[in-house]
């Protein structure tokens, strides 16, 4: 009988819609509540379903065998090499420099501001360097992009650095080369080109000042040449869109901060798009409420896939992605009808669009909603009208998004709305573009190649990118470039398109190499170097400026010629030194352009783009979370951070809705007694599909059923299943460019797709860590939560109604509040004696709090990378992965959420750590190995710990990671340089978890005790850690600010504002853990009149 | 018929005995030579340079932080760059043989190999700014290193002896114009210094926790 009282955990609210993990959940409730009732016991079937890839080095640990005669060969060195290291550890040298470097302070890290090209513009960083060694990107505060936020890729960027397969120089044909041998090459092939009749460049889309000089520097040098560009996620269709529009190219800026009402047509303005990093920030600024009185946007998603942006919608509308453009041409009408002037040739063009399938709330109810916000804050009563967000501002806040993935014509559409709902300028701001619009970049591309077709082309230089990989596939870019005399490539490895050059150049990073960028609005920032570059190469516009003859090409001349040319000579060594500093040179200032929409240009386009009807299957391609275009391919930790929409690891898949996948003959076999429900989630996912279309090479790729997917659509992300990528990742998923035509870059219609044999193995982290069925992730309407404003605490804590646990805590509760009590006596065997007492006066101690706010937090990732850079956290491989072994120190829960499986919402929960005031785990611990601080942390002490995984098993949140195998020991020397050398590299045997960022605390203890002073009279002036000083890596790189931490006995602190916010909610509050991280409940905002 | 002879029924009790002494021995020598009082104080390497601290920092009476810059705002105490010897020694005994590496090192820009004598383990993350900011001096770590030829380990530096100051700093705090004066005792204290001592006792909450060495 066990001694322990039972726990009444409370039982869902009755009106408390269905919240589930995966299908298997929602369509097996009893599954899941025998796996709640018995935790779950594993059956083999779990493991061996997943039949097991091993995955490159990572896993090597894992596959060594060791024989009788080895393991006492290794048994007597060890015992050998041991003794000798009892008399003298071995000897250890210090190296200090010659001469000292300038600034560095050895062991205390720099901060340098730089900037790289992200999401079509400039983006400002601020990177950390170690004795010369970058280690971990943040965010500029000062850029405009940036505003002190980044995102999982650039995150990830740190890593792509110390890539151990990058190139280490030049390759000939196949042969080893130098940079001399090149540029000798270079000298007399230039000579031979004369006016550059058969040379071609390829290049990347770059908002590069420089880069841009560089071509005006090579056209003026070749005149009979020509540049092309190409990029696999192109963004074109803005610039001609826009062109379209406008009759001139233009960039777009959406002010999401101001933008009280958004209609998103296929656009993942929060995840795929240019500006995710500020538009995500400006989003969450009206999503976190902070009292129920303050106004809230409102996104409606018409969409073709499943995104980021679609899991954060508060209405979504899943359509074919042919049909995305019909849908927004019925708006039209309908926006017409209600009062909206647009021109009168756009009328004509889009009267009579069949509403065939939308109901009448997606388009008089969005209409009618866009209109209302004309003049916002009358929309519902109740709304304190002197809120700075509320202001009344005679602009409309509504504004119509588009994405990448549709034509042009939807753009141009688009922009003629907003013009016509007033929001150009306002929330939606242009800028002049380098992009002029007047070819896309597949037009360029299939130009090249049919030039290179033609026998025209003698020398092709491809400035960094990998077309022969990402190309479509139907303009045969990879036969022409073969039929090339003389082929150059700059790619940081040996990949795809240099194995068919005659040329491979190694390409310096951004991080190794000067350069500069623009924002969109105009903001210059300098490119700075971190460290010279690794592998000894050049940056593709240093080769251009090369090439094109530019006296002066290496980056540094180059960039401060190019900014010379721009702000002037007059003072320009002091604009640079400051432009270095600050990481912006010049602020923007250009204002937004407010031209005249050209109505007949863009119903011209409408006309001429009939939308046709959907067919059975139709295709989106999406760019991966996680390698984008497949540039982040040998990424460890980019192709092991769980998908934020599937959570799948190490690989790409088709996501299908569950009808299709029900049309398609895909259903798991009968539910045998006993199962459980992981194992039925692994039988239903990772079905073969084959996928084909016309005139193009069919491809097999496992089946993913994503709940909330369109029907009848097949979503397939690119940038998996390279060949060349590196030991991380070649071969991991499909590579889906095969099927990727010119005409369908965005989507493919007409598609057939049919079951194959066999199965893929997909690896899905969301049946992890199953927190069983409890109430967690807490959501509500915005009507609700003004109804009832404590909203998920009358769901969880329900103290009154069921009985608490009524065991007392085990130890004396300490008052955090109180000081901390100062050293006084005691010696190692009586710690403790009595007259320990804090000195008068003494301020209170710090008590770290962390608070996440749902109603922000997007489910980016962004957390999961920053704190895996931060903490020297393992990447496991996909084998380990489908174990349950993932070391990630935040998880990022997805569930779904409502009774529908075709539509379900979805909701994102951050889990880390808890840090529990009455914390299970270290009940538990045999060695004292976890334990608390004065100041609430739990500590981990990794050399006490021996494994015995108690305290992973005590943990109700499931937040404590075990070293199964020796992940860090096979990480390659190079990858190394990584590390923060401020965070122990955990070995085999040890548990870790997420420690507040503890040496980040520590490090700003530390720096505030050096600021406190003592006078010669013995007065003490105190410096606290404020909030400007200390921030957790995953707060520091959250876009939306969803993650906040600090000292909750701060009262000025943000942290402390929150965790005292209405919403505030513990998880599993009624175990009486009392848990240091807290959530705010999630708020929607439907409109009531389509619900 | 007596099989066994009658002083075997001593056995027992000299087998328990032995044993009892036995384990005392083994015991003791455990607790004594395996600990860090006997491993490592004392551990006198020779470094590649005879750099002299008796003469540098006892003759001569230079202050630790002329060459150790770095101890009052950083974690490293640090040895001071080849630059900071060649600021003397390019004018004071330039020709000397013994100032070859150093020389040499100046040249090439080639680093000295000092051999690190203060070694901590490396979980452990000390830092010397914050104990020099609460009045903690080097003598209490590294011992008369002014009167040492060549640097030795003075203190076991183990978790234990870091603790016992920990959890009663006040025989090893001192005023803050005092930190790298070796001769200075307590006892030596003016009533000012004594007023600043109290006041730097006062506020000292040294960390007993895990985290506050072991990150």
């Amino acid at each position: 009988m066990s001694k322990r009282l039972p726990i009444h955990a409370p039982k869902a609210a009755a009106d408390q819609p269905a919240i589930w993990r995966s299908i298997t959940d929602k369509n097996h409730p009893e599954a899941v509540a025998r796996a709640a009732d018995s935790e779950g016991e594993i059956t083999g079937a779990s493991k061996s379903l997943v039949a097991l890839k091993a995955k490159a080095e990572v896993v090597q640990a894992a596959k060594a065998k060791v024989g009788r005669r080895g393991f006492l060969a290794t048994s007597g060195t060890a015992a050998a090499v041991g003794l000798s290291g009892c008399i003298r550890r071995p000897v250890d040298h210090i190296l200090p420099h010659s001469r000292g470097p300038e600034y560095a302070l050895p062991g205390i890290p720099l901060h340098f501001a730089t900037s790289v090209t992200h999401g079509g513009e400039g983006f400002g960083l601020l990177v950390e360097s170690h004795e010369g060694r970058p280690t971990k990107i943040e965010g500029n505060r000062d850029h405009p992009s940036s505003q002190g936020a980044t995102d999982a890729r650039l995150q990830g960027m740190i890593l792509d650095l110390y890539d151990p397969d990058r190139s280490a120089h030049p390759q000939q044909g196949e042969t080893e080369s130098t940079w001399a041998d090149f540029d000798g090459w270079w000298r007399d092939k230039a000579a031979e080109l004369g006016q550059g009749a058969g040379l071609r460049v390829l290049v990347r889309p770059s908002d590069s000042p420089s880069h841009h000089r560089a071509r005006q520097a090579f056209q003026q040098r070749f005149p009979a040449a020509s540049i092309h560009e190409w990029d696999a996620v192109s963004y074109s269709p803005y610039f001609q869109g826009s062109k379209l529009a406008f009759g001139t190219s233009f960039e777009t800026r959406y002010d999401f901060a101001r933008a009280k009402r958004v209609v998103s047509i296929d656009c993942d303005f929060l995840g795929s798009e240019p500006g995710t990093v500020r538009n995500a920030r400006g989003f969450a600024e009206q999503r976190g409420l902070e009292r129920p009185t303050v106004d809230m946007n409102r996104l409606y998603v018409v969409e073709s896939t499943m995104s980021l942006t679609g899991m954060n919608a508060d209405h979504r509308l899943r359509l074919a992605p042919s049909q995305v453009d019909r849908y927004l041409r019925a708006l039209a009408v309908k926006l017409g009808e209600n009062g909206v002037d647009l021109p009168e040739a756009l009328q004509t063009a889009v009267r009579g669009t069949s509403t065939d399938g939308f109901s009448e709330s997606w388009l008089d109810g969005v209409a009618k909603d866009l209109v209302h916000n004309r003049r916002p804050g009358d929309s519902s009563a109740g709304i304190d009208p002197d809120t700075a967000s509320n202001r009344a501002n005679d602009r409309t806040r509504s504004v119509i998004v588009v994405g990448w993935r549709q034509p042009p014509h939807v753009h141009a559409l688009a922009h003629a709305l907003n013009a016509a709902l007033g929001c150009i300028p306002g929330c939606v701001a242009l800028y002049p573009a380098y992009n002029d619009g007047e070819q896309s970049h597949v037009e360029s591309l299939t130009e090249l190649t049919e030039a290179m077709q033609g026998g025209s082309v003698d020398t092709l230089i491809i400035l960094d990118g990998n077309p022969v990989y990402d190309a479509p596939s139907d303009i045969g870019f990879a036969e022409a470039l073969a039929s090339v005399d003389n082929t150059v490539h700059l790619s940081t490895r040996v990949d795809e398109t240099s194995t068919v050059c005659s040329w491979h150049l190694p390409l310096a990073m951004e991080l190794e190499s000067w350069g500069d960028h623009r924002s969109i609005e105009g903001a210059l920032s300098i490119q700075q170097p971190l460290i010279a570059p690794l592998r000894g190469g050049r940056s593709a516009a240093e080769v251009l400026a090369m090439v094109g003859g530019i006296r002066s090409w290496r980056g540094y001349h180059l960039v401060r010629g190019t900014l010379r040319e721009t702000i002037g000579a007059r003072g320009f060594d002091r604009s640079w030194r400051r432009g270095l500093h600050r990481g912006v040179v010049v602020s923007p200032r250009v204002r937004p352009a407010n031209p005249p929409v050209n109505g007949g240009a863009v119903a011209a386009a409408l006309t001429e783009n009939a939308v046709s009807a959907a067919t059975p299957f139709e295709v989106s391609f999406i760019a991966s979370y996680q390698t984008w275009d497949g540039r982040q391919g040998n990424n460890s930790w980019m192709l092991e951070m769980p998908d934020p929409v599937t959570k799948l690891v190490w690989d790409n898949a088709a996501y299908i809705s569950p009808a299709t996948a029900e049309a398609l003959g895909i259903a798991p076999p009968d539910a045998p007694p006993g199962f459980l429900p992981q194992t039925m989630e692994a039988l239903r996912q990772g079905a073969l599909l084959n996928i084909s279309r016309d005139g193009v090479e069919s491809i097999t790729v496992p089946a993913y059923v994503l709940p909330g997917h369109p029907d009848n659509v097949v979503t397939l992300p690119l940038g998996f299943g390279r060949t060349r990528a590196g030991r991380y990742g070649n071969d991991v998923g499909v590579d889906v460019n095969p099927f990727r035509t010119g005409d369908a870059l965005g989507f493919a219609s007409g598609v057939t797709v049919t079951l194959a044999d066999g199965r893929g193995e997909l690896v899905v982290t969301q049946a992890h860590h199953s927190m069983v069925g409890r109430p967690l992730a807490i959501d509500a309407t915005l009507e609700q939560y003004r109804e009832t404003p404590t909203f998920p605490q009358w769901r969880t804590d329900e103290r009154e109604a069921t009985p608490s646990p009524s065991l007392g805590p085990l130890w004396t509760q300490e008052d955090y509040s109180q000081p901390r009590v100062p050293a006084r006596g005691g010696t190692s065997y009586q710690p403790y004696p009595e007259e320990r007492t804090a000195r008068e006066g003494a301020s209170a101690r710090y008590k770290w709090g962390f608070v996440v706010d749902l109603s922000r937090c997007t489910g980016c990732s962004a957390c999961i990378i920053a704190c895996q850079s931060e903490n020297n956290v393992a990447v496991v491989g996909k084998q380990q992965v489908a174990l349950g072994r993932e070391m990630h120190w935040m998880r990022l829960d997805r569930y779904f959420v409502g009774d529908d499986l075709a539509d379900p919402r979805v909701a994102v929960q951050p889990v880390g750590c808890q840090h529990c005031e009455e914390a299970p785990c270290e009940n538990v611990c045999p060695v004292a190995a976890t334990a608390h601080s004065p100041e609430g942390l739990n500590d981990m002490a990794y050399n006490r710990c021996i494994g015995t995984r108690y305290c992973m098993n005590n943990c109700p949140y499931k937040v404590r990671r075990f070293n199964f195998l020796d992940y860090q020991g096979v990480v390659p020397e190079l990858e190394r340089m990584q590390f923060n050398p401020n965070v122990t590299v955990r070995m085999r045997g040890v548990m870790e978890k997420c420690s507040y960022c503890v040496q980040r605390i520590q490090y700003a203890r530390i720096q505030a005790r050096r600021d406190t002073t003592v006078d010669s009279e013995g007065e003490i002036t105190e410096r606290r850690i404020g909030p400007d000083d200390l921030q957790s890596a995953c707060a520091q790189a959250c876009p939306s600010q969803a993650i906040t931490f600090g000292d909750l006995n701060d009262t000025r602190s943000p942290v402390h504002r929150r965790a005292h916010m209405d919403r505030n909610y513990k998880l599993l509050a009624f175990i009486g853990t009392q848990p240091r991280t807290s959530y705010l409940g999630k708020i929607r905002n439907p409109n009531s009149e389509m619900v | 018929m007596q099989i066994f002879p009658k002083s075997l029924n001593y056995l027992p009790l000299v087998a328990a005995m032995a044993a009892a002494v036995g384990g005392g021995v083994a015991t003791f020598v455990v607790a004594y030579y395996f600990s860090p009082n006997f491993l490592y104080v004392g551990y006198e390497p020779e470094q590649p340079v005879p750099y002299s601290h008796r003469l540098h920092a006892g003759q001569m009476g230079m202050d630790c932080r002329y060459c150790h810059a770095n101890v009052e705002r950083s974690y490293e105490a640090m040895v001071p760059p080849t630059q900071t010897c060649m600021g003397c020694h390019s004018i004071v005994a330039p020709e000397s043989a013994r100032l070859e590496p150093v020389r040499e090192s100046w040249e090439t820009g080639e680093p000295i190999e000092w051999v690190r004598v203060h070694k901590l383990a490396d979980h452990a993350y000390f830092d010397h700014s914050v104990h020099l900011a609460g009045g903690i001096g080097c003598v209490s770590c590294h011992g008369r290193v002014d009167r040492m030829e060549v640097v030795r380990i003075d203190q076991p530096l183990s978790m234990g002896w870091c603790l016992d100051c920990h959890r009663d700093p006040e025989e090893n705090i001192r005023p803050l114009s005092r930190l790298t004066d070796m001769d200075w005792t307590r006892e030596d204290a003016t009533a000012e210094e004594q007023a600043e001592m109290d006041g730097l006792l006062a506020r000292a909450v040294p960390p007993e926790n895990c985290s506050g060495c072991h990150r």
